[in-house]
């Protein structure tokens, strides 16, 4: 289960993300961020009340990033600690910008 | 005129021709025993009617007003025609004569709880009921049949009711078809092949979900039994066995409830399931309780007793009672067997001391000693039992994405009764959906196949080894070269990441190809 909520001012958009992004769940944001990522220039992750993440949900991230450094910038906020050592093995805690 | 009256009900047999010569008469005849017996219910049997004209219909009308709800029975082919053209048979409620069928002289093929299995012909069999007046019973055997089908389940249906003597019967078609005792009889070198399909079908039956209210609650009836038992135990036995019982959580997967191996049947390469009345939902253990019966709990005191059921020895029944357990809860672990079949054994000990005592079990001294022997080890068992539910170690699934919600559920709930920390919860829920999900997208693609999930857990240390096996192209996920973590984002490769995570946070990740199967087997410490 992954309830995404969207938030678009100006050219900042935000992602609040509640439950789990995995193999099921992540083509859903990948689609959400799809649709509106074309003109932001800044990206806002809110992990808040994430619980889980896998590779799958990883991949949608690198590739948002990628999006992003071309366009403006990308930031992960409210990291919970089995997320974040999920970025710490995987090297993600060093690519992605996390507040 | 031959009339029979009981019990309020009037039954009068009518014979040969009814037509405009006779008709004023036989309508005073009935007429004059109607005002004798003044009967609450009215019963025409036409067994022996040859044939009914307008004006014998006509009579029968007359009889309708002062007895609307009158029946009309065992109406031969020929006079249920004429009552159907004339559109009486939507006035009165008439049965059709039941074709006679002989059996003497048939192959028995399969007894159950209710009734026993003749092959008439080639073709066909007939279930001859033992309760005389069983028509309610075939009609929901023929609903709960259909139910089954419907669900996935591959049974044969009735398609015909016919008299057996002074029982009903049921007719199947059932083609050159085996019984699956008959072939551990006559073949036990084909045991092994026998497990497989019997624990398949098992599975398959217990993974079906029923919908609500459409088969009954097992659980309620071993609540039942343990009800009819409390004055025969001892105080403490019977309250714990009653909370046992209650504590076995609601289950609305399908249990056959007599699974023996009369009831299974081999037909040309298809597995067919038959003896279907005792269908009903609940948790697999309940399940195990009538098998553990069947195989064991009712010979226990007279082992040969087996041979005249089944056809085979006590000796094969146990090899197969274990072997049974050992596929369906995939482990050869004879301690978790005989906890699983300890179990089973409370629910079946309290069924058959049950049985027995209503059937006068306590009035002989073979009786009598069975139901010591049974409650003894009942009270025994329920000592040292604290609850009757057990978790499973292997589950076998269709690999696809949509099945990953199972898998995972599957291990949790495995790993439920163990104290393990939530970020090692994560960690190995997370390599599991890794592992999963590429056995999901590779290994049989584009086609699809099943795979296999088994958990172990090893008390001391605590350590929890869950292997994954596929059927599908040999592949060595842990061949491929790690991803470099220390990349910028832009030089990063999307992907490769699931195998790698798994690596990092288990404690050992194996993999072999041995006899066409991928087995990757993952460590990890609690």
């Amino acid at each position: 289960m992954l309830n995404i909520k969207k938030d678009i001012d100006n050219g900042k958009l935000t992602f609040a993300l509640e439950g789990r992004l995995d193999t099921v769940t992540s083509p859903e944001l990948e689609s959400a961020i799809k649709e509106s990522i074309d003109g932001a220039t800044e990206l806002v992750m809110d992990f808040k009340d994430l619980e889980y993440i896998s590779s799958a949900g990883l991949r949608v991230l690198l590739s948002a990033q990628k999006t992003m450094m071309q366009q403006g910038s990308m930031k992960v906020i409210n990291v919970n600690d089995i997320v974040m050592e999920i970025f710490d093995v995987t090297g993600f805690g060093d690519i992605l910008t996390i507040e | 005129m031959r009339s029979d009256f009981k019990e309020g009900t009037l039954t009068i047999n009518l014979d040969g021709r009814i037509d405009s010569n006779n008709a004023h008469n036989v309508e005073e005849e009935i007429q004059a025993i109607i005002d004798d017996t003044r009967p609450d219910y009215l019963v025409l049997n036409a067994a022996k009617l040859e044939y009914i004209s307008s004006a014998g219909l006509r009579i029968l009308l007359h009889f309708k007003k002062n007895y609307p709800n009158f029946t009309i029975t065992e109406v031969s082919s020929e006079v249920y025609e004429i009552l159907d053209m004339t559109g009486f048979t939507q006035m009165i409620t008439v049965e059709k004569a039941y074709r006679v069928v002989d059996v003497t002289g048939c192959e028995e093929i399969g007894r159950g709880a209710n009734g026993t299995i003749y092959r008439i012909d080639q073709d066909n069999v007939v279930k001859v009921y033992n309760n005389a007046d069983a028509l309610d019973e075939i009609q929901h055997e023929r609903e709960v049949a259909r139910l089954a089908l419907v669900l996935g389940i591959p049974t044969a249906i009735s398609y015909d009711v016919v008299k057996v003597g002074d029982s009903y019967g049921s007719v199947f078609e059932l083609l050159n078809a085996k019984s699956f005792s008959k072939i551990l009889a006559n073949e036990p070198e084909k045991l092994d092949w026998c497990v497989r399909e019997y624990v398949d079908m098992l599975k398959t039956i217990h993974g079906t979900e029923v919908p609500e209210g459409k088969l009954p609650d097992m659980r309620e009836t071993a609540i039942d039994w343990v009800g009819f038992l409390q004055e025969y135990l001892p105080e403490e036995t019977g309250s714990k066995l009653m909370s046992l019982v209650e504590a076995i959580p609601k289950d609305n997967h399908m249990i056959h409830g007599d699974y023996h191996t009369k009831n299974l049947e081999l037909q040309n390469d298809e597995v067919l399931l038959i003896d279907m009345d005792t269908l009903a939902v609940g948790h697999p253990i309940l399940e195990f309780a009538s098998i553990y019966n069947a195989f064991k709990g009712f010979f226990e005191l007279d082992h040969d007793a087996i041979e005249d059921f089944q056809g085979f020895s006590y000796d094969i029944a146990q090899e197969f009672l274990i072997k049974v357990m050992a596929e369906y809860l995939g482990t050869e672990d004879e301690a978790k067997i005989n906890e699983v079949l300890d179990k089973a054994r409370i629910l079946g000990y309290t069924r058959l001391i049950r049985r027995s005592i209503r059937r006068k079990g306590l009035e002989s001294e073979k009786g009598r000693a069975e139901i010591d022997c049974w409650k003894n080890m009942l009270i025994e068992l329920v000592d040292k039992t604290d609850k009757l539910t057990f978790t499973m170690n292997e589950l076998d699934v269709e690999a696809t994405i949509d099945n990953l919600d199972t898998v995972t559920g599957f291990v949790n709930r495995a790993l439920e009764e163990f104290d393990c920390p939530m970020k090692t919860q994560m960690q190995i829920e997370l390599a599991v959906e890794e592992i999963y999900v590429n056995i999901a997208n590779y290994a049989y693609s584009p086609e699809v196949g099943r795979a296999k999930v088994r958990v172990e857990v090893d008390d001391d240390p605590l350590k929890v080894s869950i292997t994954f096996i596929d059927h599908g192209k040999p592949y060595d996920p842990l061949a491929k070269e790690d991803p470099d973590v220390t990349l910028s984002a832009q030089e990063r490769q999307i992907g490769g990441l699931g195998i790698f995570l798994t690596k990092q946070t288990m404690d050992d990740v194996e993999y072999e190809y041995k006899d066409g199967q991928n087995i990757l087997t993952i460590k990890k410490k609690f």
